[in-house]
């Protein structure tokens, strides 16, 4: 399906917002994780989904994807600071967490991989209910060394589960090259292990992102399984606001931030005639507003009280009733 | 009224449940035709297989729980086997980092209900005994079952499967086509998190779990020749642990004896142990006793590994020890 003029504005308004609402978090958050250079990967491949599509972010980048999918900017900056308004009043971090009832799987624990198969796990209740949604998930070239990314994939594989495995490959798992964590050339490599297509896709077009993870939707829908898709972008900032990076020359970002995935699409739209540098300040402008506004109410909403310790909630109430307690 | 096996009763609760429930489906390696291993899936494949609703899957146990997991999340009911609680690790993450926070951690959003089904124990298979449950109880959301008969098995598991948390149901490999015990033909269920009173008695209580609800009313018979009578209370889910009944009956004996097939150091009876002498420390005539495996692996060797196990003679011992007034 070809992209409207509606669609690829919306595609950079996404885009430019992450960014924006990002940089707005690092301000107060130094250990908040970035996705600066990579929303190409981010917006691109949850674009487009239907709402009853399961998605599951890579921690780098799931706020941006719980903002798309309409979590407003006032709950996610809660969420951060661990305030009473957001989805879960403070009992988990937000930052790599999203809400479930936008069809969410957002990470329970800090510890990567599992989310790979919780996704395919969604995949699996989507087919068993005779439905044609699909669960995306994202990941890192770091993660894709985990156990579950193996297990899941194979296992995804042979029951041909609607799952579409986007890795969002920016080249360093905190300070490991990915060079130096892989074995394989392109992380697509590795869907031959596993008898399902792998797909390179340059993780800085946004465009040829989107039509690649598209593409394995229509095939997740038709039934035909699930594919592997590699997006090589960069990660621009370092692990968290405060790394330093020096584990990397100077010269290898400033290659990079001249890739910019923004500017790249930006200056696309203009010469395509659908943006205009008026439009720009617009989105920006207006971006920067609701950003100011939420971040204020965040910051002045409370923070949870001794009611959502939750000592007794430990437990979901059974909604069979009375047997099992 | 039948005479079912340990085996026989837990597949009839979940092929009742599967009848009432569309969204229950099973998930293990080689359940399908071929029965499960040590026959713990016999006979559903031909009513619930071409129905896809059981999965055959690949060696993957993280994967395995941790799709089960997601598909809970997304409102099916799956009941994933993992062959043997030996494996238990490999599904750490999922099971017990991610889905046992999750009804918390949503603030009441996710719900996950899955049972974990695993076999262990020391008995004739002699391999993938060990008993690793009390990892799980330091686990705040997850629900740890341990049936000891036929009838609890099955009430336990039908349970397990209603219920809407994640629920690890160890099944015993030494009782599972060892025993017999009578099954209603009437529907029932064994509520979660309620203790059983498996002998009354007014001297000694003996709480235990399992295998080990066996030998403690071994030891009450043999005891009771003595004239002492044991109270046998089998905790049969150790968490949510039923304080009240183990409480109930520490307050009528004054004397407590706790007996599993988990190590004893940091094992979960030092719970049971440490909840009474918090709670009812002035009940107590004599320091409590617990009977349970040295902090050491399962040796292999007969000899070895009947030293290293409890059994009737350790229990009466035990009782015997308590029986002395402070």
């Amino acid at each position: 399906m070809a992209l409207t003029n509606e669609d690829l504005l919306a595609i950079y308004r996404y885009m430019l917002e992450g960014r924006m609402f990002e940089a707005a978090i690092a301000k107060f958050k130094g250990n908040y994780h970035p996705a600066e250079g990579e929303e190409a990967v981010i917006v691109g491949t949850f674009y487009n989904l239907r709402n009853e599509d399961v998605v599951v972010p890579h921690f780098r980048g799931s706020i941006i994807v719980s903002y798309m999918r309409g979590a407003p900017l006032r709950k996610l900056f809660a969420g951060i600071m661990g305030k009473d308004t957001n989805y879960n009043h403070g009992r988990w971090r937000g930052d790599i967490w999203g809400p479930p009832e936008l069809n969410i799987i957002g990470m329970f624990s800090g510890a990567l991989g599992a989310s790979i198969s919780l996704a395919i796990g969604a995949a699996m209740a989507a087919k068993l209910k005779k439905t044609d949604n699909v669960a995306v998930v994202t990941f890192g070239d770091g993660t894709s060394n985990q156990g579950n990314f193996h297990e899941a994939i194979n296992m995804a594989a042979v029951l041909k589960l609607p799952t579409v495995f986007v890795c969002q490959n920016n080249q360093y798992a905190v300070s490991t090259p990915a060079r130096k964590g892989l074995g394989c050339r392109s992380v697509a490599d590795r869907a031959v292990g596993y008898g399902i297509p792998g797909v390179e896709v340059d993780g800085n077009d946004v465009g040829a992102v989107h039509e690649a993870v598209q593409e394995a939707v229509k095939r997740a829908r038709e039934g035909k399984g699930p594919t592997l898709i590699e997006a090589l972008t960069y990660r621009v900032l370092g692990h968290w606001i405060a790394d330093p990076a020096t584990y990397r020359s100077a010269k290898e970002v400033e290659e990079w931030k001249k890739k910019d995935p923004i500017d790249h699409f930006q200056k696309k739209l203009i010469k395509a005639g659908v943006l205009t540098a008026e439009k720009i300040e617009e989105i920006r402008k207006t971006m920067e507003e609701k950003i100011s506004v939420s971040l204020k109410q965040a910051e002045e909403d409370p923070w949870p009280g001794e009611e959502w310790l939750g000592a007794d909630d430990v437990f979901a109430p059974n909604k069979l009733g009375g047997v099992a307690q | 009224m039948k005479q079912l096996t340990y085996q026989e009763a837990l597949v009839e609760g979940i092929a009742e449940e599967m009848r009432i429930d569309q969204d229950v489906f099973l998930m293990g390696q080689d359940i399908g035709a071929w029965g499960g291993a040590l026959m713990s899936h016999k006979g559903l494949w031909e009513e619930f297989g071409t129905a896809g609703r059981m999965i055959d899957t690949p060696i993957s146990e993280s994967a395995m729980v941790g799709s089960c997991v997601g598909a809970a999340m997304m409102g099916m009911r799956p009941v994933v086997q993992i062959m043997f609680g030996e494996f238990l690790s490999l599904a750490m993450q999922p099971l017990a980092c991610d889905a046992a926070g999750m009804w918390y951690y949503s603030a009441g959003k996710t719900r996950v209900p899955m049972v974990l089904r695993m076999m262990y124990g020391v008995g004739p298979h002699r391999g993938h005994e060990q008993d690793y449950h009390s990892w799980l109880v330091n686990v705040p959301g997850l629900k740890v079952v341990m049936p000891s008969t036929p009838y609890d098995a099955k009430g336990l598991m039908k349970s397990a499967i209603r219920d809407d948390n994640p629920v690890a149901f160890f099944e015993h490999m030494n009782l599972y086509h060892g025993i017999r015990g009578e099954i209603p033909d009437e529907e029932y269920v064994i509520p979660l998190g309620i203790a059983d009173v498996k002998r009354k008695g007014n001297d000694v209580s003996v709480v235990a779990t399992a295998m080990m609800v066996h030998h403690a009313l071994e030891a009450a018979e043999d005891l009771s020749k003595e004239g002492i009578e044991v109270e046998v209370v089998d905790l049969r889910t150790v968490s949510p642990m039923d304080k009240e009944t183990v409480l109930a009956s520490v307050k009528k004996t004054g004397r407590l004896v706790v007996v599993h097939e988990a190590w004893k150091f940091g094992g979960s009876g030092a719970e049971v142990a440490a909840m009474v002498a918090e709670e009812a420390f002035t009940d107590l005539k004599a320091p409590i006793v617990r009977v349970a495996p040295p902090h050491i692996p399962i040796p292999f060797s007969t000899p070895l590994n009947k030293m290293f196990l409890p059994d009737k003679k350790k229990v009466m011992e035990a009782v015997r020890k308590v029986l002395v007034n402070l």
